[in-house]
């Protein structure tokens, strides 16, 4: 690489709103993938936010964002040759990414509620998801490979070019006021504090209980069998540690109840467990009859 | 769904560090069975350079850098394991993998642990850090500070001293499952209700944690630095929580997040799906590469 420091206060601001697009479209990804994962359950709610954020993409970022760096990357492989494959790879992605996204919008406007729920939303689910990663990948060697060269690799003349060819236009992330004009559905999930991921709805209470009983049960052979452990490790221990008849007499003993402890553990427990597993089940079985009866 | 390889590792976590921490072991035999787990864990990926300079005064640290890629970001990370053990070889691959996110550099702080160094040689260690990274020009805007469990404590409490002391603040904190609240003061809420279903943490050795974290001087708990949750917010950057539905640290984040709203901080909260603690450092199971992904998105956003 010939490059020598060249920066310059444009080719600075210019660059920091190319990350600033970064950014915007960073938060756009995580919403992509928390609606995409909801898509075939909830599709009536997600599908919007999803028409909301797909159009955003391609009318900023691939619109704006992604011409504008292609001009940069052109100016770059002008002046080191060094970063030409790279940077062309960069390029056709552009190409690619804007392709595939037309095609997302049109099949998430081609299908139904209906549809959306079975194979064809899960279908379209996966290739949000894929585009989602792919993005991040190429935003990522974006910033790894000319990112951080650009501003020393281009000079002054270049980068006056560069921003005399740009149109100025601002990323609507950057205005709330304005995202919720145009993008209102994507401006209230990108609002919300708390976001669930891979929440579904809750099964009935009694499997909800039967699932607590299983842990329970996986508690309680985890600890029998670390009892176990214990159990044999103490008895290597203990007898590594006899000297003579006596001793061995006294470790036998002392070892022999520590086996019958053991084994008194292993027959009261699950029994124990059991009778708290069917009442636990049963008050979970019964209680939506008894706020039945309460109201 | 939540996949079978976290499935997995949730069945494994809860037949071993939730088992061990039922049984009232000494801190060395925790240490030891750590190591022998670790072992288990991939080294970090080869375009990974680890160097350990340059140094801080009490505690080791290392400097985490993407071969041959150049970036602006660097990630603070404060490491998790109840301020007396920890997953070295796990905590590196986790911030290997941020690094990699974010396009960012990593430094990974191993601050003094209790028994041997109680509070605040932790926090101290963590402030150590961040000054050290002030000092060697790097901007604060482009400090993220993150943290794991203990490390998210950590981390949190940094951010409170850090405002205290006015010193500048960092562009933003990921706080994966923090244990906010040393008080332990709920009796309800997700202390209690997710006490069966966290797969590797229990509420039995909080007394223990406590004493031996605070070197006995438990009349420190109620502090901010040690509780961060009952601090004040003011001044923070934006903060980003990520924690699983079935832990009992659920609530801590919650309750940070809307102690950071309250005062006009940006916070959000990611619950996921009966993720077990610390599920963003399996680095086989689908689920940490999605947290790791959305962690890498959130630095970029505060840190351009």
């Amino acid at each position: 690489m010939s490059a020598k420091p060249k920066k310059s206060a444009p080719g600075s601001e210019f660059m920091r709103t190319l990350r600033r697009d970064h950014a915007g479209l960073s938060r756009v990804l995580r919403e992509l993938e928390v609606q995409a994962a909801r898509l075939v359950q909830v599709p009536e709610q997600a599908a919007p936010v999803l028409a909301d954020a797909l159009s955003y993409l391609l009318r900023y970022h691939h619109a704006f964002h992604h011409p504008r760096e292609d001009r940069l990357f052109a100016r770059i492989r002008a002046q080191d040759k060094g970063l030409d494959t790279p940077l062309a790879e960069l390029s056709h992605d552009h190409e690619v990414g804007e392709e595939q996204l037309s095609d997302l919008v049109d099949l998430l406007n081609a299908l139904n509620d209906r549809q959306l729920r079975g194979k064809s939303g899960q279908e379209l689910a996966d290739r949000i998801q894929e585009y989602v990663r792919h993005t991040r990948v190429h935003m990522r060697d974006e910033e790894a490979v000319f990112y951080a060269r650009a501003e020393g690799v281009l000079d002054g003349r270049d980068w006056r070019e560069v921003i005399a060819a740009d149109d100025g236009r601002k990323d609507p992330m950057t205005d709330l006021v304005e995202m919720s004009s145009r993008y209102p559905r994507l401006a209230e999930q990108l609002g919300l504090p708390v976001q669930q991921l891979g929440l579904i709805e809750r099964a009935s209470p009694v499997s909800e209980a039967l699932r607590e009983q299983m842990l329970s049960l996986i508690d309680l052979y985890g600890g029998l069998a670390y009892d176990m452990l214990d159990l044999g490790r103490g008895h290597i221990d203990r007898l590594l540690s006899v000297r003579g008849p006596v001793s061995l007499a006294k470790a036998m003993g002392e070892m022999s109840s520590a086996n019958l402890k053991f084994v008194g553990r292993c027959l009261t427990r699950p029994p124990r467990w059991a009778i708290n597993s069917a009442a636990s089940v049963l008050v979970a079985s019964l209680r939506p009859y008894l706020r039945e009866r309460q109201r | 769904m939540v996949s079978w390889q976290t499935r997995t590792a949730a069945l494994l976590g809860r037949l071993t560090i939730r088992q061990s921490l039922k049984r009232g072991l000494k801190v060395s035999e925790m240490r030891g069975r750590i190591r022998a787990m670790e072992r288990f864990f991939p080294a970090v990926p080869d375009d990974i350079e680890i160097e350990t300079t340059p140094e801080l005064s009490c505690c080791d640290a290392e400097w985490l850098t993407l071969a041959s890629r150049q970036t602006e970001r660097v990630i603070l990370h404060l490491p998790g394991g109840a301020f007396m053990t920890r997953f070295v070889r796990a905590e590196r691959l986790l911030l290997a993998r941020m690094c990699k996110a974010a396009n960012a550099r990593g430094r990974l702080v191993f601050y003094r642990l209790a028994p041997e160094h109680p509070y605040p040689a932790g926090l101290d260690d963590s402030f150590e850090a961040y000054r050290q990274l002030l000092d060697l020009g790097v901007s604060p805007e482009h400090i993220i500070l993150s943290g794991m469990s203990a490390g998210g404590c950590l981390a949190l409490a940094l951010l409170l001293k850090i405002r205290d002391l006015e010193l500048p603040m960092p562009a933003g904190a990921v706080l994966m499952s923090p244990a906010a609240d040393l008080t332990d003061a709920s009796e309800s809420g997700s202390r209690v209700s997710n006490a069966a279903a966290d797969a590797v943490l229990n509420m039995e050795r909080g007394d223990d944690i406590r004493q031996l974290y605070l070197g006995g001087a438990v009349e420190l708990v109620s502090h901010p630095y040690v509780s961060p949750v009952l601090g004040d917010f003011h001044g923070l950057p934006p903060l980003f929580f990520q924690v699983g539905s079935t832990e009992i640290l659920l609530d801590d984040s919650q309750r940070c997040a809307e102690q950071a709203r309250l005062a006009g901080v940006r916070a959000e909260v990611e619950v996921w799906d009966r993720m077990p603690h610390g599920w963003q450092a399996l680095s086989f199971a689908p689920e940490s590469g999605r947290a790791i992904g959305r962690i890498g998105d959130f630095i970029r956003e505060c840190c351009p």
